[in-house]
């Protein structure tokens, strides 16, 4: 496979020299010189997981095309909000971004009142990457095939059926709170510490049902070890065509984990415009956007402008949820 | 597909002249790094992830894995030598490992700990490869309920390590546990002790309290004592080899430590500090001479050094079986598989054969690299001690806030190690050991998070526990092993030779 070995040279190479670098701060006179400095990446996740993976790509692709230095930082902690303080307090030079995602900016400012930071005004958020979806996973024990078995099953036997989600407070929780008032279902919330033990347990027939992001469920359904019920997509997705949204279901449910690009507030346009247009173009490399693919990151298009809006946007829909989940 | 065809399959993969080169590139860097107090396998292994982008996926897995156990075995140098663990799981092998050096018999602790890591290790590896299979359906069998059966076990086998009473070995333990409390609680979303703080919202790390409790509050305690170093101490290749004594000690500890470590390093999240202070605590209970352990006896250090590499091994069938890391280190490795397109998983095994074998094979030379690579530094290691202490600790706390800091770049996380550094030195003035309040540390919130999983599973009926096989025989196990510690050494024996008749 060439291309895929093209890609990990072009990782080792911006990843290794951006390693020697020393991030020394010094102010961008104008877009101009930037970069002219090593452009930190904060990552709100320990290095390993699927966000970090994302960051690293993209900080070789954006280090080779703006001949510069892309460092990823990992500052995992509190939901992602130390993150996200992180890149508040540096200065808007663009030496400092953020792989921004839906927890630290629309979910958490609800959640924690305390959250020091506005998730609108303190930033710019300048591209949208792309975004997993959440999917509701049977284990094969629960003899659940779809949807409306599960409905049946539930509305039979109120309290029987138990669910995991990565933890209180997660996406999938507060999701699974919106379903059930839906739905009308009454099941038990079992909440564990990030989405790998869980999937163990759903492995091991301990859990009945999971509240999880699509993509790493996927191997699991392969194996038969999942059983995907409904996805809360606005359609149908690719990787599971023959599986329902909620939309589909009569419930207006959809539930998107994005990913994009985010600064301190006040970043010169400039900088904004030539960091979207080159993430663009990266993007649009066809090993890029295969390596996208397989991570199972569902892309559209959005402007700067889109994007910001989005989060806006997704922020009045999560605090609705969050309140009337009752996880606040 | 027969065992014979997989092992030679995974020999022809590992003994690649480039599988070969990267394994000793690994296990030394890694060895090196376990030393430094402090940086430990996760900063090592996170360093090397872009290289391994460049590697073929077995080359990559090969050399990160060498890195990780490899660690295991630098991480008790320092731990022997300067009473400073390199890696948490290496706090247990202070316990009599600093003794024995301060004995004049650094270079006899070194030794053991090699070949007792190669044992360990060597048996990780049998058990690998006699089970590899059936042992990630094992895994599976463990629900919430053996979980917490297994903390429970393994908190009363804390108490036991402590060498200064009962009493106090409880009380340490309890204080781990409050410890670990703080932050989130993960069954009502409630933040804990976090003082309102962001960077407490998650808890306290265990690096953070390790290299706290041990590492700065030893720094601290040696510069108060201004104790005298080893300088003469002669490291002549006599005084490095254990004589027939410790070799005659070497065996059944050996055995019974990699027994324990294989069977906790299975199960994901628990992990080699487990294992260790598991596999101490027994075999204090075992002995026959339980009072001297504490005071440099060679099963101590046999034990935990046996276990954490046992355990160092096992831990890859739920990583690389199930796709399930252990710990932030194992993730980072399946992170670097998943970049060659690779799941981890149950159909690894079947789709990856070369992979999963070539890494079991490669374990053996590694391990073996190791023991090589080691004996000859043991002279080299020992003369870390000749360097003056005012050059030396400086040099450790540095080398501890390097560490500290970079697992997640936070300012915070040193200042709380030099906060729990004072804990741990008045501790240490009152005569508390740290150990058991670290097995506390890290179970505690674990034995919490099951409970509660499982009583919500089973609706609050506490009976569950005892209605699953698995469960009730670990809890059965661990009244027996409370009982055994709780009632004085020899009324067993003497019940059992005598029966109960009156004594003459």
């Amino acid at each position: 496979m060439p291309t895929k070995s093209t890609t990990a040279f072009r990782l080792i190479s911006g990843i290794s020299a951006a390693t020697l670098a020393t991030s020394v701060a010094m102010p961008a006179l104008s877009q101009e010189d930037w970069p002219s400095d090593p452009v930190s990446i904060i990552v709100s996740f320990p290095p390993g997981g699927a966000s970090d993976l994302v960051a690293r790509l993209l900080a070789a692709e954006l280090g080779e095309a703006l001949d510069a230095q892309f460092v990823v930082e990992n500052r995992p902690g509190a939901g992602g909000t130390v993150a996200a303080t992180a890149l508040m307090e540096a200065a808007p030079d663009g030496h400092t971004l953020m792989l921004s995602n839906l927890t630290p900016f629309d979910v958490a400012p609800t959640l924690f009142p305390d959250t020091p930071y506005d998730p609108i005004e303190d930033f710019t958020h300048v591209s949208y990457i792309g975004g997993v979806y959440l999917g509701l996973f049977a284990a094969p024990s629960l003899e659940v095939e779809t949807f409306e078995g599960l409905m049946e099953l539930v509305r039979a036997n109120p309290g029987s059926v138990d669910y995991g989600t990565s933890g209180v407070g997660s996406w999938g929780h507060i999701v699974s709170e919106t379903f059930k008032s839906l739905t009308g279902t009454d099941m038990v919330h079992i909440p564990y510490q990030g989405s790998g033990p869980m999937r163990q347990d759903l492995r091991a027939d301990v859990v009945d049902l999971t509240f999880d992001a699509v993509p790493q469920n996927l191997p699991l359904v392969e194996e038969g070890v999942a059983v995907p019920l409904v996805v809360m997509a606005p359609e149908r997705l690719e990787t599971l065509p023959d599986t329902p949204t909620m939309v589909e279901a009569g419930h207006d449910l959809v539930a998107e984990n994005w990913l994009g690009i985010s600064a301190p507030a006040g970043l010169d346009p400039a900088i904004a415009e030539t960091l979207d247009e080159t993430l663009a173009d990266v993007m649009a490399e066809p090993e890029v956007s295969a390596q996208f693919d397989e991570w199972g990151i569902v892309r559209r298009e959005m402007t700067g402008e889109e994007f910001s809006a989005y989060v806006a946007e997704q922020f009045d829909v999560w605090a609705e949820r969050i309140a009337a989940s009752g996880a606040q | 597909m027969g065992l014979i065809e997989n092992l030679l399959i995974g020999f022809e993969t590992a003994a690649s002249a480039q599988n070969l080169a990267y394994c000793f590139v690994g296990v030394f860097l890694g060895t090196f790094i376990g030393v430094l107090p402090g940086v430990g396998p996760l900063a090592a292994v996170a360093m090397l992830l872009p290289v391994s982008f460049y590697l073929p996926p077995e080359t990559a897995l090969v050399m990160l894995a060498g890195v990780y156990y490899g660690a295991e075995y630098g991480g008790s140098i320092a731990a022997i030598l300067l009473n400073i663990p390199g890696t948490p799981s290496a706090s247990v092998s202070c316990i009599d490992g600093y003794p024995m050096a301060r004995a004049g018999r650094a270079g006899v602790a070194l030794t053991l700990t090699a070949v007792a890591s190669l044992f360990g290790g060597l048996f990780g590896v049998v058990v690998i490869v006699a089970l590899a299979p059936r042992l990630a359906e094992f895994a599976l069998l463990f629900g919430p309920w053996e979980y917490f059966a297994v903390m429970v076990l393994g908190l009363i086998a804390a108490s036991i390590v402590s060498s200064s009473g009962a009493l106090r070995g409880v009380m340490m333990v309890c204080l781990g546990i409050l410890l670990g409390t703080v932050g989130l609680d993960i069954t009502s979303g409630v933040v804990r002790y976090s003082g309102g703080t962001q960077e407490l919202r998650d808890g306290v790390g265990l690096v953070v309290v390790a290299m706290g409790v041990f590492g700065i509050a030893e720094v601290m305690a040696s510069a108060r004592t201004n104790r005298p170093s080893y300088a003469g101490e002669n490291v002549g290749l006599r005084k490095l080899l254990p004589g027939r004594a410790d070799w005659g000690r070497f065996t059944g500890p050996a055995v019974r430590g990699s027994l324990v470590g294989s069977f906790v390093g299975t199960l994901p999240g628990t992990g080699q500090t487990v294992a260790s202070f598991l596999g101490y605590a027994l075999e204090k209970r075992v002995s026959r001479r339980p009072e001297d352990f504490g005071t440099g006896v060679v099963e101590g250090l046999v034990v935990p050094e046996s276990a954490n590499n046992a355990a160092a091994q096992t831990a890859f069938i739920p990583t690389l079986t199930l796709g399930i890391p252990g710990s932030t280190t194992m993730a980072l490795m399946l992170g670097a598989l998943m970049v060659h397109g690779i799941d981890p998983g149950p159909r690894m095994l079947s789709q990856h054969p070369e992979l999963f074998w070539g890494l079991v094979v490669s374990f053996v030379f590694g391990n073996l690299f190791l023991l090589i690579l080691n004996i000859p530094l043991i002279g080299l290691w020992v003369r870390v001690l000749r360097v003056p202490h005012h050059f030396l600790y400086p040099a450790v706390v540095l080398l501890i806030c390097v560490g500290v800091y970079s697992i997640a770049n936070s300012m915070f996380d040193v200042w709380l190690a030099l906060a729990f550094g004072f804990l741990g030195y008045i501790l240490r003035l009152w005569r508390y050991e740290p150990a058991p309040m670290l097995i506390g540390f890290v179970l505690g919130p674990m034995m919490e998070e099951y409970f509660r999983r499982a009583m919500l599973l089973s609706r609050g009926d506490a009976t569950s526990f005892l209605e699953r096989p698995g469960s009730a025989t670990l809890l059965v196990a661990a009244l027996a092993l409370l009982l055994w510690s709780a009632v004085p050494r020899g009324t067993w024996s003497r019940l059992l030779t005598r029966g109960f008749a009156p004594k003459r």
